[in-house]
């Protein structure tokens, strides 16, 4: 291994990188997502606010009231244990079981009413505030009454987990594995399957530079490149905060590993096509902890049988929860160890394809 | 001085019974060009690959540069310099550039490169990229870079193919300029005329053996027949005679000939490597 030749294969690769299509798709792919998420699909995905209603009887001008209401869509359910079951998948956001003649006994004013409310845990704040006032303003429709305070007894039930995540921040856990991934990963690779098509690894290998040198310099190029590409999707979210160092060390350990993947996928492709097609197998499976994220009905412990999880989860305790060192040190360590493995895979790889190159060249 | 010594030196592809190589001995001195010649598939590119490091597991003893092949690490290549038969260069990279990429390479100063692509009349396009260029133009720019850093040993493959005459020409006369500066050349080659012309000795390789080793002249005399022919122009159209060279100062018909006859041409029956290179391999050149 030689630094000085390492430094000037990986100048080369930054050099070539520039000029290749595919660098500049992986590079500008992520950040053009993150500025759509943050510029256009934050609103397209901030819906109306829904309610469940589950009427006892007798409460029909009310809950016309509440259907009437513009800012509001409002469901009825047939009974209490099909609102909580809409409530707990997150059909509705809010749901209120209204005992018989509960608008009576407000408009009677001789007892306090009752009511159960549910509450779905990820509910946004916003969409609790509307659904708020739209309740009052037509309990006062429905009863023509104005109180200083509402005789209500209301109790509150909140189903599934509790969560505030907007689509933004749904979506960037998918978007910095993009990052990290699509940069540390399909550089590395692809410049090495072209490489090889081109004859050009053989020619570099009748050199002084040796093939780990170059497979080394090709890891650089694609760990440096993630890192920067996870730095920038961090900031363009405005996640970029917690513990700066951990973060760091997160964002290298996970440039780390993606480029010895990407370096050992592409010295097994033959060419672009069969790296193409292991890619839309494997993509899947490292997207996967991000697309879950989007998803949070689907249980999140799925997420941790793939590798990326441990890039992603721990990126996002960071930047979300303030989580300190000792609250992400078992991902961070499995990620030691995908490390580790994939490094003792490029080793043996190198020799394979030192022999490899022989033969072919 | 020895420049490469091997002895005895066995390859078998791993999964194959027959040995690619088969315990073949010879020895190549310092500023030498030595040719290789064979069918494909006789075992020439994998004696080459043994020599260039490229494949492990061979035995036998190989030394080079007075160093046992297995002890050289990869500063080998700092002394040593190979041309592949089919150009492979960084096509997005002008020549300059790739030239220049290859020396950042060397612990040595590479101050060559200019020098070399003059001489192959690359300078004007030195700063074209090269995947505008043709394949002559690659075949030379691999030619400038294999030398660029000076190396003491070369192994060229082909290192004429797809090049025109003129430039072909540049190739083989600056070849005999570094075979002079004492810089020992490994030629591998279809091309008989290119090896007759630059070769100090050729061997030839049938499965995986050498089947001949000597200098050309020397193959020449010992596989052509010791004759001399004759052309000439009689009222009838165009003749031809043969003469054994030995005693042909006290052949008559000869001098008879020569003084009575219009003579066309006169040419000795020596062999050429073509004819070697077919009886020896049993193999047509293409």
């Amino acid at each position: 291994m030689d630094v000085q030749r390492i430094w000037v294969l990986m100048g080369k690769e930054i050099r070539l990188g520039l000029t290749s299509f595919m660098s500049i798709y992986v590079l500008v792919m992520p950040v053009a997502l993150s500025l759509l998420v943050a510029l256009i699909f934050g609103d397209l995905f901030a819906q109306t606010p829904r309610l469940g209603i589950f009427d006892a009887g007798g409460n029909e001008t009310l809950v016309q009231a509440l259907a009437n209401h513009s800012s509001i869509q409002t469901r009825s359910y047939a009974s209490q244990a099909a609102l909580e079951a809409a409530v707990a998948r997150g059909s509705v956001e809010w749901g209120m079981s209204l005992e018989a003649d509960f608008a009576n006994v407000l408009r009677e004013g001789g007892a306090v009413a009752r009511t159960n409310t549910y509450r779905w845990g990820e509910a946004g704040a916003r969409s609790l505030m509307l659904i708020e006032a739209a309740v009052a303003r037509a309990v006062v429709e429905a009863t023509g009454l104005v109180f200083d305070e509402l005789p209500v007894s209301v109790e509150v039930v909140q189903l599934g987990e509790a969560s505030a995540a907007s689509w933004s921040q749904r979506l960037l856990p998918l978007l910095l594995i993009m990052a990290i991934v699509l940069s540390g990963l399909f550089i590395p690779s692809s410049s090495l399957v072209d490489e090889k098509q081109k004859g050009t690894l053989v020619a570099l290998t009748t050199t002084p530079a040796s093939l780990l040198d170059v497979y080394l310099a090709k890891t650089a190029v694609g760990f440096i490149l993630s890192g920067l590409m996870a730095l920038i999707i961090l900031a363009l979210n405005n996640a970029f905060a917690g513990n700066p160092g951990l973060l760091l060390l997160v964002i290298a350990l996970g440039g780390l590993m993606s480029s010895i993947l990407g370096v050992i996928l592409g010295s097994l492709s033959r060419d672009m096509e069969t790296f193409m097609g292991i890619i839309k197998v494997l993509g899947l499976v490292l997207y996967a902890p991000g697309i879950l994220e989007i998803f949070p009905q689907v249980p999140q412990w799925i997420g941790r049988v793939f590798p990326t999880y441990y890039i992603m989860n721990p990126l996002l305790e960071i930047s979300r929860n303030a989580a300190r060192f000792a609250d992400v040190a078992l991902d961070l360590a499995i990620l030691i160890g995908f490390i580790v493995i994939l490094a003792f895979v490029l080793a043996r790889e190198i020799q394979r394809q030192q022999q490899q190159l022989a033969l072919e060249g | 001085m020895t420049m490469i010594q091997v002895s005895d030196l066995s390859l078998t592809y791993p999964g194959t019974r027959n040995p690619a190589v088969d315990g073949i001995s010879f020895e190549v001195g310092q500023g030498e060009i030595f040719g290789f010649l064979g069918p494909s598939g006789a075992g020439k590119s994998t004696t080459q690959r043994v020599l260039c490091r490229l494949l492990q597991h061979w035995s036998g003893s190989v030394t080079v540069m007075d160093r046992s092949l297995a002890d050289w690490g990869q500063d080998y290549f700092a002394h040593v310099g190979v041309s592949f038969e089919l150009p492979n260069h960084y096509l997005q990279l002008t020549a300059r550039e790739n030239l220049k990429l290859f020396a950042n390479l060397y612990p040595q100063d590479v101050t060559r490169s200019e020098d070399l692509l003059a001489v192959v009349d690359l300078t004007a396009d030195a700063d074209t990229r090269v995947g505008q260029f043709s394949k002559g133009m690659m075949q030379r720019l691999s030619f400038v870079r294999a030398f660029q850093h000076e190396p003491r040993l070369v192994f060229l493959d082909e290192p004429t193919a797809g090049l025109d005459p003129v430039n072909a020409r540049r190739i083989t006369d600056h070849l005999q300029t570094l075979r002079a500066d004492g810089c020992t050349i490994f030629l591998t080659t279809h091309d008989m005329h290119v090896a007759d012309l630059l070769c100090d000795r050729v061997a030839f390789m049938v499965q995986g053996r050498l089947a001949l080793i000597d200098t050309p002249r020397n193959l020449r005399l010992a596989h052509g027949r010791k004759q001399v022919q004759v052309e000439y122009r009689t009222g009838e159209g165009r003749r031809q005679e043969l003469f054994d060279l030995d005693g042909i100062g006290g052949n008559e018909r000869f001098a008879e000939l020569l003084r009575s006859e219009e003579i066309e041409t006169i040419h000795t029956q020596e062999a050429t490597l073509e004819d070697i290179f077919i009886r020896t391999t049993g193999e047509q050149l293409l």
